[in-house]
């Protein structure tokens, strides 16, 4: 299968946030009021309503002042932490193209995927149903681009076949993130310094606790569930039960007299 | 007097079946969020979310019973003696039909230490439960942390619960008469509880 993915050149970007407002446009997502933090970042974080965002991060170079921007958003994991945690089957999946979409009819609202999520992606709506970026499946099916993608004017946010995109930015001589992580990352970034420095994890991973609660404690479980049954109804017919016997003397009974 | 002696009272009766009644709700609903291949049990109660709201209803009655149902038994189940350190040396006698019955207070030491691991488990299972009561509100390592022990401990308990169930019914026939009206048959307080029921004024 080829899967499609994005692949984000930060160095390019110029913090219009026409992506922002694209996604918002295109997912019919409904403005949100929002503080003034002391900085040009706004909203601080994703949200329901906004499935992508510019963060604005402050550095210094040679005593210099300067933003580093960076469009965070889903990164469509190859081996998704929210996938594996969610209970309602179809409530996420993967698209044909790799990417990861959701189903909020089959959502129950349970809030288990954002602990899963190596990124803090996940969101939930007024009606607490999931809400994240996913991957314009509607566009992309049908031969166009994500809205995001189409409107960025820097050519910031690409779109399209994995291997090519990679083929493509590794001409540039950057480092890419996200190329190999959690089985390959569908959305990938060349970035300019240390993914630290971009608050990116250098190694994300699926939380330790989520990998043992769904890949040991639950295996085991209902193994042990079946395992325990098992030895109840092999004990009942091999050994046998305790029985009682009317006339006051038990077999093998040892306290008496 | 005849063939039987007293040993629960209606209120330990009352509230150890209210809490078999709630542990049921709960592994029912709980088993939909465990695994994909249980996730139709929510069709039980309606629906996922109303399968989750009867988690946490029944939640707070088991963690409320088996609090009670602990500290009614705390002074039977809490020590153990050296006939106790024999018993487990000899599985409870499990392992063979041949084997005498060791002397045994009120309570064996296999139910023993099956109160003890219920109380702990309760205490983990109600702290956990309440961190992922809402898996957003507190800090993700923890409500990570929290649904994995939540998970191990919901195991364990079942696991417990199956060798519990089929020790107090079939595999020691007699048992449930005391949970169910109160009282056993002296024969059976005997070659259970020897030492018990010399203390509560049984002879021969
Ligand atoms: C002692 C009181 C308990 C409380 C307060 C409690 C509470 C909770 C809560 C709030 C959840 C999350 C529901 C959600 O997603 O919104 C949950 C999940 C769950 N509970 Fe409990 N619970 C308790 C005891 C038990 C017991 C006794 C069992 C079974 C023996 C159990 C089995 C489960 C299971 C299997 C899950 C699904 C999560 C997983 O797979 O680990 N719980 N519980
Ligand atoms: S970034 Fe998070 S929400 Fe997106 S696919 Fe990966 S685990 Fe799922
Ligand atoms: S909130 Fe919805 S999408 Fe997320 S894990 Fe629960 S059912 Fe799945
Ligand atoms: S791909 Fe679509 S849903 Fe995702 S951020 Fe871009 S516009 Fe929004």
């Amino acid at each position: 299968m080829k899967h499609k993915a994005f692949m984000i050149d930060t160095s390019r970007c110029i913090a219009c946030r026409s992506c922002q407002v694209a996604c918002k446009q295109w997912n019919k997502l409904p403005a949100e009021a929002t503080v003034n933090s002391g900085s040009y970042e706004n909203p601080p974080k994703l949200t329901a309503y906004l499935h992508n965002k510019i963060e604005f991060i402050e550095t210094e170079e040679n005593g210099e002042f300067k933003w580093l921007f960076l469009n965070k958003r889903c990164m469509h994991c190859s081996e998704a932490g929210c996938m594996k945690v969610c209970p309602s089957v179809g409530a996420l999946y993967r698209t044909e193209d790799g990417l990861v979409a959701y189903n909020k009819d089959k959502c129950i609202g349970c809030n288990y995927c954002v602990n899963g999520c190596p990124f803090d992606v996940p969101r939930y709506d007024a009606q607490n149903k999931i809400a994240k970026c996913h991957g314009c499946f509607d566009r992309v099916e049908n031969g166009l681009q994500p809205a995001c993608v189409k409107a960025c004017p820097t050519g910031t946010l690409l779109f399209g076949d994995r291997d090519q995109l990679i083929a493509t930015a590794k001409t540039s001589g950057k480092p890419i993130y996200g190329e190999t992580a959690l089985s390959g990352l569908g959305a990938m970034y060349l970035l300019d310094n240390k993914p630290q420095d971009y608050n990116l994890a250098a190694n994300p991973t699926i939380p330790t606790s989520i990998f043992l609660w769904k890949d040991v404690i639950k295996p085991l479980g209902i193994l042990g569930f079946w395992g325990a049954v098992g030895v109840a109804m092999l004990h009942y017919v091999t050994v046998g039960p305790k029985q009682l016997e009317e006339n006051g003397t038990e077999k093998g009974g040892g306290n008496h007299g | 007097m005849g063939n039987y002696v007293k040993r629960f009272s209606a209120f330990d009766r009352v509230v150890h079946w209210v809490l078999a009644i709630a542990f049921f709700v709960l592994v029912m609903s709980g088993l939909g969020l465990f695994a994909h291949t249980f996730f139709s049990y929510f069709d039980f109660f309606g629906g996922p979310e109303q399968g989750i709201l009867a988690h946490k209803i029944a939640g707070i009655v088991f963690l409320i019973t088996s609090i009670l149902l602990f500290f009614a038994h705390a002074k039977d189940t809490c020590r153990f003696d050296s006939d106790d350190g024999r018993w487990f040396k000899g599985f409870g006698g499990y392992l063979s039909k041949d084997q005498p019955e060791i002397p045994q207070g009120k309570f064996n030491a296999g139910q023993k230490l099956f109160a003890l691991f219920s109380i702990i488990a309760t205490v983990i299972l109600g702290l956990t439960g309440y961190v992922i009561w809402d898996p957003t509100s507190m800090e993700r390592g923890l409500t990570q942390f929290s649904l994995m022990l939540h998970g191990l401990f919901f195991i364990l308990f079942v696991m417990g619960a199956v060798v519990h169930i089929y020790l107090a019914t079939i595999g020691n026939p007699g048992t449930i008469d005391g949970m169910l009206w109160g009282q056993v048959k002296k024969i059976w307080a005997k070659k259970h509880a020897s030492k018990w029921y010399q203390e509560v004024g049984g002879k021969d």
